[in-house]
């Protein structure tokens, strides 16, 4: 049986009061475990980033519930203070594009959020070397983001957001910006991850040709998570 | 923990130097407006302690010779010498004249003084080439910021005069270079006129000038008598205005310098304000070029407290960098500068902790910047 990563209930985001009220979110509820690969989708405008940041702990949910593992860290507000510390402890991120600190080396760019979390040095630079080996480009240590290739430096935002063992990876459209076959050899990557690091994938996508990667489908249809399923076959 | 700031400033290792030497020019214009004043200060003391004498006296009402004209009859020395106290008193004579160049005339000021008596106003120390002036007539020394030669013929007047001497740092408080005569010769350059204006007053009526007008007298006090009680005593029976050494002091740098070194403050303020302003610009830029960056961090769930040390830390390397290269600017030209400047050390030091402070104030329009950057911004493209 697998542990739940992620679950969200009865979600609401409102913006605005009174006549100038949008609701963008409600009520959405819906249920991640620990190495599953899912994919949110949903028309521009419909809410996804909105969501991506409620469950990422950036933007405050007007109301609902949202559990990390078996911490419920929003009950209709924050349950800690810094919600900083919980990003920095449960949860990956990856971007449209690499977005790697381009003054520090891929090593330093990988270890830099393990040492803010006390980690030792020398424990974050082996745990980098193993992500990097795990990832196949463990020859590039020591190389600044600017001499990697795109897809290369994409590679290292995933090992990056990896370091801190996060229970979540969210990650916002990491193959926006990559032909048909790169994207789909960056989907197969992250499944081969959700499953071998028991981490759950919550991936924003317009990408229709990746979809069938996936294991779940969540759409976000009148402001609420409705599961989706493809008509094709699924590739496992 | 890897040292943001560091890494950072690796990055753009050159960026930053080439904005350090530029800020650092304007903290080095900082340091030799400070030297100017400390020049100024320096410059108005060097003939009043060559001169060394206890007491100035000059025509009654009058500031004495650096700061209003004055006229005294050459034979008060003599009185003044017969007085209860005095040890000894000397004529002198202070004039501004160009002396010629074949390229640009020099202007100077002119000391005359008795070249047979006690006070000599050529500090044998100051004296690098040549001698003193041992004949009446004639003979001049100069300083070598004057350029002259040692032997070389110099017009003044209806006479050449013969460079016998040459003197290094002597200039007069207004930071003119000072040139030593005999006081006949001084008198004759000042008070005697030539044969077509002698001839002219003459037609006027006007009896022509004597020469035996001089500036000031100068005096050296006998031991065990009170400076103060001989001036009273003077200024008493003579009707003269007598200023001790310390009160001549106070009018040069408290009267004639006061107003510079006030405009040299303000200048000063203005520049250090406006490197403040320069430095919290370059900051915000180099703030507002790593927002991405930086709302990365924060959306990693980098505490603020990381970032904000990154920024204050280059703020602070800026200046500190500045402040290296301004020094060196600093003590690269500031002896080709027409007039002396003093680059002290405490002066230094005390820029560098106003470096610090307008560092650390600089560094809150970054960080200002780096508490608003939106984390959310990094999602969406």
């Amino acid at each position: 049986m697998q542990e739940t990563a992620i679950k969200v209930q009865n979600l609401v985001k409102n913006f605005g009061k009174g006549d100038n009220l949008v609701k963008v979110i409600e009520n959405a509820s819906f249920e991640v475990k620990k190495g599953e690969l899912v994919a949110l989708i949903a028309p521009s405008g419909a809410g996804k980033t909105t969501l991506l940041m409620m469950i990422g702990c950036v933007q405050e949910p007007t109301s609902g519930e949202i559990w990390l593992g078996e911490e419920k860290v929003y009950d209709n507000r924050w349950s800690a203070k810094d919600t900083r510390k919980i990003r920095r402890e449960k949860i990956g991120f990856i971007f449209q594009a690499h977005y790697l600190i381009p003054f520090l080396n891929i090593i330093e760019n990988i270890t830099l959020l393990p040492q803010t979390n006390k980690v030792s040095e020398k424990a974050a630079k082996q745990k980098a070397m193993e992500l990097l080996e795990y990832l196949d480009i463990a020859d590039k240590a020591h190389a600044m983001p600017s001499q990697l290739s795109g897809g290369q430096n994409q590679r290292v935002a995933i090992a990056r957001a990896l370091a801190n063992n996060p229970q979540i990876i969210l990650a916002d459209e990491p193959t926006a910006a990559l032909d048909a076959q790169r994207s789909i050899s960056v989907i197969k990557m992250l499944k081969k991850i959700a499953e071998e690091q028991n981490v759950a994938i919550i991936t924003v996508t317009h990408d229709d040709r990746i979809l069938p990667y996936f294991d779940k489908i969540m759409k976000i249809e009148n402001r609420g998570i409705v599961f989706h399923e493809l008509e094709g076959e699924r590739v496992i | 923990m890897i040292d943001l700031a560091k890494r950072d400033i690796e990055h753009t290792l050159g960026k930053f130097l080439v904005t350090a030497m530029g800020v650092g020019m304007l903290l080095g214009i900082v340091l030799i407006m400070i030297g100017v004043y400390r020049g100024m200060m320096v410059d108005a003391e060097i003939l009043l302690d060559d001169i060394s004498a206890d007491l100035w006296i000059v025509q009654e009402d009058t500031l004495g010779p650096f700061a209003e004209s004055s006229r005294v009859y050459e034979d008060l020395k003599d009185i003044i010498y017969v007085m209860e106290g005095i040890e000894t008193s000397e004529a002198m004579t202070f004039q501004n004249i160009q002396l010629p160049r074949a390229e640009k005339p020099v202007r100077v000021v002119a000391v005359g003084y008795d070249i047979r008596g006690v006070i000599n106003p050529i500090n044998p120390k100051r004296l690098i080439a040549g001698r003193d002036i041992k004949n009446d007539h004639y003979e001049i020394v100069v300083t070598d910021k004057t350029g002259f030669k040692l032997d070389e013929k110099i017009k003044l007047g209806r006479n050449f005069y013969t460079v016998v001497g040459i003197t290094h740092s002597t200039v007069s408080n207004g930071g003119d270079p000072l040139v030593y005569i005999s006081l006949k010769d001084a008198q004759d350059l000042q008070f005697s006129y030539s044969n077509k204006e002698i001839q002219n007053n003459e037609a006027r009526g006007v009896k022509n000038s004597e020469t035996f007008i001089v500036n000031v007298i100068v005096a050296r006090i006998k031991s065990g008598y009170d400076v103060e009680d001989v001036a009273k005593e003077i200024r008493k029976w003579q009707h003269k205005s007598v200023y001790t050494a310390e009160q001549q002091k106070t009018i040069l740098t408290k009267n004639l310098i006061e107003k510079s070194a006030k405009q040299i403050g303000l200048f000063t303020a203005i520049l250090v304000v406006v490197s403040t302003i320069i430095i919290a610009l370059i900051i915000y830029t180099m703030t507002l070029e790593k927002m991405k960056e930086i709302s990365i961090m924060k959306l990693m769930g980098l505490p603020n407290s990381l970032i904000i040390s990154m920024i204050v830390k280059e703020t602070l390397l800026l200046g500190v960098f500045a402040f290296i290269f301004g020094n060196i600017f600093a003590h690269l030209v500031y002896d080709r500068f027409p007039k002396r400047i003093v680059l002290e050390i405490p002066d230094a030091w005390g820029l560098f902790g106003v470096v610090v402070i307008a560092s650390i104030l600089a560094s809150f329009v970054g960080v200002k910047k780096v508490i608003s950057a939106d984390p959310s911004a990094a999602i969406g493209g």
